[in-house]
């Protein structure tokens, strides 16, 4: 018998493992639901199976009867909206940002511990002064999710840059290289999958941004109709759209994976810079 | 109605907890209906449920519990929808909440619940505000801050319908209520409906008007204490333990003395504001202070109309879950055999039987 | 004629720490330097101080007649031993990039006809070092030693006025680095470089170079080792040392002696 940390799976049971907790999860779920619907017909807490695909066909399918629009879609483009407008100010910010503290000294010295106090201010308490300034409408949404992480998105930044090997910054001087250019052809293009790997980081958080500021003051939107139906309790409404959402996350992550190794493929084979 | 801009729940973050720990609560608690000794009832901050604070604080629920050799635990809860939601779960035995949270949440949740107290109404407290308008009918066309689905939006309807609007004149954007005060202050909405504190706060800025409230539809919002019926039937002791304790209270706080001073004092500072402050709210609620006041607001003609509208506007907003076939699909019963809706699926009764009690002197 | 290259008494100090000190050297266009030493003897400082990287303390280093300009620029080309070319960029991308710099201040692109020219030059320099056949590879699907050829072709396609080397093969196998002694040497001969290669096998040293610096501590003192610096401690004009010199060398404590048998080319 090998050591335990040395038996390795085969294919098929790869991905029976794999699949063994999301069994598990469900048929415990299926039994705890089961037991309170026999209790209660009624029990809005742990719907069946069918319920929630009766909803979730509903939700994807049916217009609602008081705007006509079918609410998960409308509420999908709401916040997809949203993430990818906040996301990609971030990503600007935080490209541009990054490369000038990482690639310039001078600015380093100026602005880096600047960057680096902002970063510690925790978003959520600031989330009033938010509302405050920017009203209640759209733009704070956005601006939350852009406060949230584009703080993380700068400091990585810097840092990948301030990694790059000096000899390639060496080198490109020998090559003639005025600053300008040794940051549009040597520093910017080898930044950017590091880029996509730092916005990939900061989903998660940003996801977490949008479905707070969706909860305190919408109109439409995945978290606005979670917060909204919680109201009754509605949890065949929030269970589908919890499940939606992390399989919007899923996919996101994948696209912008898929991108970057599409892309960049020299980022995604060996060591950089070799 | 929940609590005040003070008692906020310290992070948004964690509400989104909420679906799992309902889950770990749904999986952990089954029938809770048996004869027990033990029970928990939920309460968060608002002006009609302050005495249930000040009736734990100054032991009038062990005195009244000890009497019936029962144990009342009172947990005061920062989120009230959220109280409620536990209470719909099984967490608690009974939980204080409005009549149409009543109706929508536990009761089209199947939760069988009695209103074993009718704590008063609101006739005052919840507003319509408007900025640089004074006429109701002005609010056609603007965006409405309000919670969305609450008494607010009750409100906001009855008002509409008053001045021959409906909803469609109007856009409603779902406003948490914490953030209520500083939203109007950043100039940015111009119509919120929202209740008190928040509403004095709101009418304190310039150049807003109260241009609908509650006293116009005086007996529509009413603050309750629901218990499970079940565990009621099982339990007679926990009715006329709280029905004791609640009624005791209210005649303390209810006289002008020093020591009804004291109560309110202490009611205010709980929930984030001192006598004046307190008595101001008061002064736009109907408390019934006598419970034979409550027992006739329980019979009078007028309950089950009230009841009858709140469905209807439930139903409209598809409170009362997606398989509800009409607005009656919730039975509501009420004192002497009155029933609204399917008597066939009664899920809210309105008893006022532990109040004739106390009435009649028989705790 | 005006020498390539010349230290003026120069000394390089951190602090108290002094690394050179008193170095004078001169060095005639064409020559190939290779610098041997112990580690922290100064070895890389001098070539820190040739790039620019690093400014002398005392004493100055002409380039030409002129003062050595105090950043890294194109007049120099320097091949590391390892990060010397651009990852995100093809073969013929890293060659190109040079030319693009210098032809294009503000996009540091060419388009059209100058693109053409460029790349034609830039494929010749190329197949010169044998990278005819990669002009689309990425240098992570390229071995050690053709990344290093790669490096080479990128710096000489500037046509650098001298060309730095540091350690650049100490990473690859000996039968690769073999290879690439060849082709360094007939790249010197065939352009008429300026070399000064930093190496740690002094068999190297001895085979590559027309000259080897050793360089070492001139004084020390057992209490206080960094009060003071290396400097030059043997400048040999190879071919005319004699096996007593080179025993002295290579027997000398600290001075980096390989272990290794002589390489097959050593009688040179």
């Amino acid at each position: 018998m090998k050591r335990l940390i040395n038996q390795r799976p085969g294919r098929v049971s790869t991905a029976a493992l794999a699949l063994l907790p999301f069994v598990v999860l469900a048929l415990f779920y299926m039994f705890a639901s089961d037991a309170r619907l026999a209790e209660n017909p009624n029990d809005k807490l742990l719907p069946s199976f069918s319920t929630l695909a009766e909803s979730f066909v509903r939700l994807t399918t049916e217009p609602s009867q008081r705007t006509g629009e079918i609410l998960l879609w409308q509420d999908t483009e709401a916040s997809l909206r949203r993430l990818a407008q906040g996301v990609g100010i971030s990503a600007a910010i935080g490209l541009i940002v990054g490369v000038a503290l990482g690639a310039i000294p001078l600015i380093r010295s100026g602005f880096a511990p600047f960057v680096a106090v902002l970063s510690l201010i925790p978003p959520m308490a600031v989330l009033p002064v938010l509302f405050i300034v920017f009203g209640l409408g759209e733009v704070s949404k956005v601006v939350l999710i852009v406060v949230g992480i584009t703080p993380f998105i700068v400091r990585d930044l810097q840092q990948r840059v301030q990694e790059l090997p000096r000899e390639l910054i060496i080198k490109a001087q020998t090559l003639g290289a005025n600053s300008w250019q040794i940051v549009l052809r040597v520093i910017l293009p080898q930044v950017v999958p590091r880029l996509i790997d730092a916005v990939r980081l900061s989903l998660g958080t940003a996801w977490l941004f949008l479905i707070s500021a969706e909860a305190i003051a919408a109109t439409e939107g995945l978290g606005y109709r979670i917060f909204l139906v919680r109201r009754y309790l509605a949890m065949d409404v929030i269970l589908p759209y919890v499940v939606w959402i992390t399989l919007l996350a899923y996919l996101t992550d994948f696209l912008l994976k898929q991108t970057s190794r599409r892309a960049f493929p020299w980022y995604h084979t060996g060591e950089p810079g070799r | 109605m929940t609590f005040t801009p003070s008692n906020r729940p310290k992070s948004r973050v964690g509400r989104v907890l909420v679906p799992a720990v309902l889950l770990l609560t749904a999986l952990s608690i089954s029938g809770n209906a048996l004869a027990k000794d033990q029970f928990r009832i939920a309460w968060s901050i608002y002006v009609g449920w302050m005495p249930w604070d000040y009736a734990a604080e100054s032991g009038i629920v062990k005195k009244w519990a000890d009497k019936y050799g029962i144990e009342i635990e009172v947990v005061q809860i920062n989120d009230y929808v959220e109280s409620i939601n536990q209470y719909t779960a099984g967490a608690f035995d009974g939980c204080v909440m409005t009549n149409m949270d009543a109706l929508t949440i536990p009761a089209a949740g199947g939760v069988d619940s009695t209103a074993l107290i009718i704590g008063d109404f609101s006739n005052g407290n919840d507003a319509v505000i408007l900025r640089d308008k004074t006429e109701l009918a002005e609010i056609a066309g603007q965006k409405v801050n309000l919670v969305e689905l609450s008494v607010s939006h009750y409100l906001l309807a009855r008002g509409l319908a008053s001045v021959g609007l409906s909803e469609r004149d109007v856009t409603v954007v779902n406003t948490s209520d914490a953030d209520m005060v500083s939203a109007f202050a950043s100039g940015g909405p111009t119509a919120v409906v929202t209740w008190n504190p928040l509403v004095s706060e709101i009418l304190a800025m310039p150049n807003t008007a109260k241009v609908f409230d509650s006293s116009q539809i005086p007996g529509e919002i009413i603050d309750l204490m629901v218990v499970n019926t079940e565990t009621l039937e099982a339990n007679p002791a926990l009715g006329k333990a709280l029905v004791g304790a609640w009624y005791e209270t209210l005649s303390i706080m209810s006289k002008d003395d020093e020591a009804g001073r004291a109560a309110r004092t202490a009611m205010g500072k709980a929930s984030g504001t001192d006598l004046a402050g307190y008595d101001a709210q008061l002064a736009s609620t109907k408390m019934f202070f006598e419970p034979a006041e409550a027992v006739a607001f329980a019979k009078s003609e007028q309950l089950p109309l009230t009841m009858e509208e709140v469905a209807s506007f439930s139903f409209d907003h598809g409170l009362l879950g997606e398989g509800a076939p009409n607005p009656g699909f919730i039975g509501v019963a009420f004192p002497g055999e009155r029933y609204f809706g399917d008597d066939g699926n009664l899920k809210l009764r309105f008893d006022s039987a532990y109040m004739q009690m106390a009435a009649d002197g028989a705790l | 004629m005006t020498p390539r290259i010349r230290f003026e008494n120069v000394w390089m100090t951190y602090g108290d720490q002094v690394v050179l000190e008193r170095l004078n050297l001169t060095v005639a266009p064409g020559e190939f330097c290779t610098i041997v030493g112990a580690s922290g003897c100064g070895k890389t400082t001098l070539l820190r101080l040739l790039l620019g990287e690093e400014t002398p303390s005392r004493g100055r280093i002409l380039l030409d007649g002129e003062p050595l300009p105090a950043e890294p620029g194109p007049d120099r080309g320097i091949v590391f031993q390892r990060y010397s070319v651009f990852p995100h960029l093809s073969v013929l991308g890293n060659v190109l990039l040079g030319l693009e710099l210098r032809a294009s201040p503000v996009t540091g692109r060419l388009l059209g006809a100058a693109r053409r020219n460029a790349q034609e030059e830039a494929v010749a320099m190329l197949e010169a070092v044998g990278l005819g056949q990669a002009l689309s590879k990425y240098p992570t699907q390229l071995s050690g030693g053709m990344q290093q050829r790669l490096a080479l072709a990128q710096s000489l396609v500037m046509h650098p006025r001298i060309l730095l080397l540091d350690e650049p093969f100490g990473a690859l196998d000996p039968g690769i680095r073999r290879d690439m002694h060849e082709l360094v040497l007939r790249l010197w001969r065939e352009n008429n470089l300026t070399v000064f290669m930093v190496t740690h096998d002094i068999r190297e040293g001895f085979y590559l170079g027309t000259r080897l610096l050793v360089f070492d501590k001139l004084r020390y003192d057992p209490d206080e080792p960094q009060a003071y610096g290396a400097g030059i401690t043997y400048d040999l004009p190879i071919g005319q040392a004699d096996s007593e010199t080179l025993a002295a060398v290579l027997g000398r404590p600290g001075a980096a002696a390989s272990d290794r048998p002589p390489a097959p080319g050593l009688q040179r």
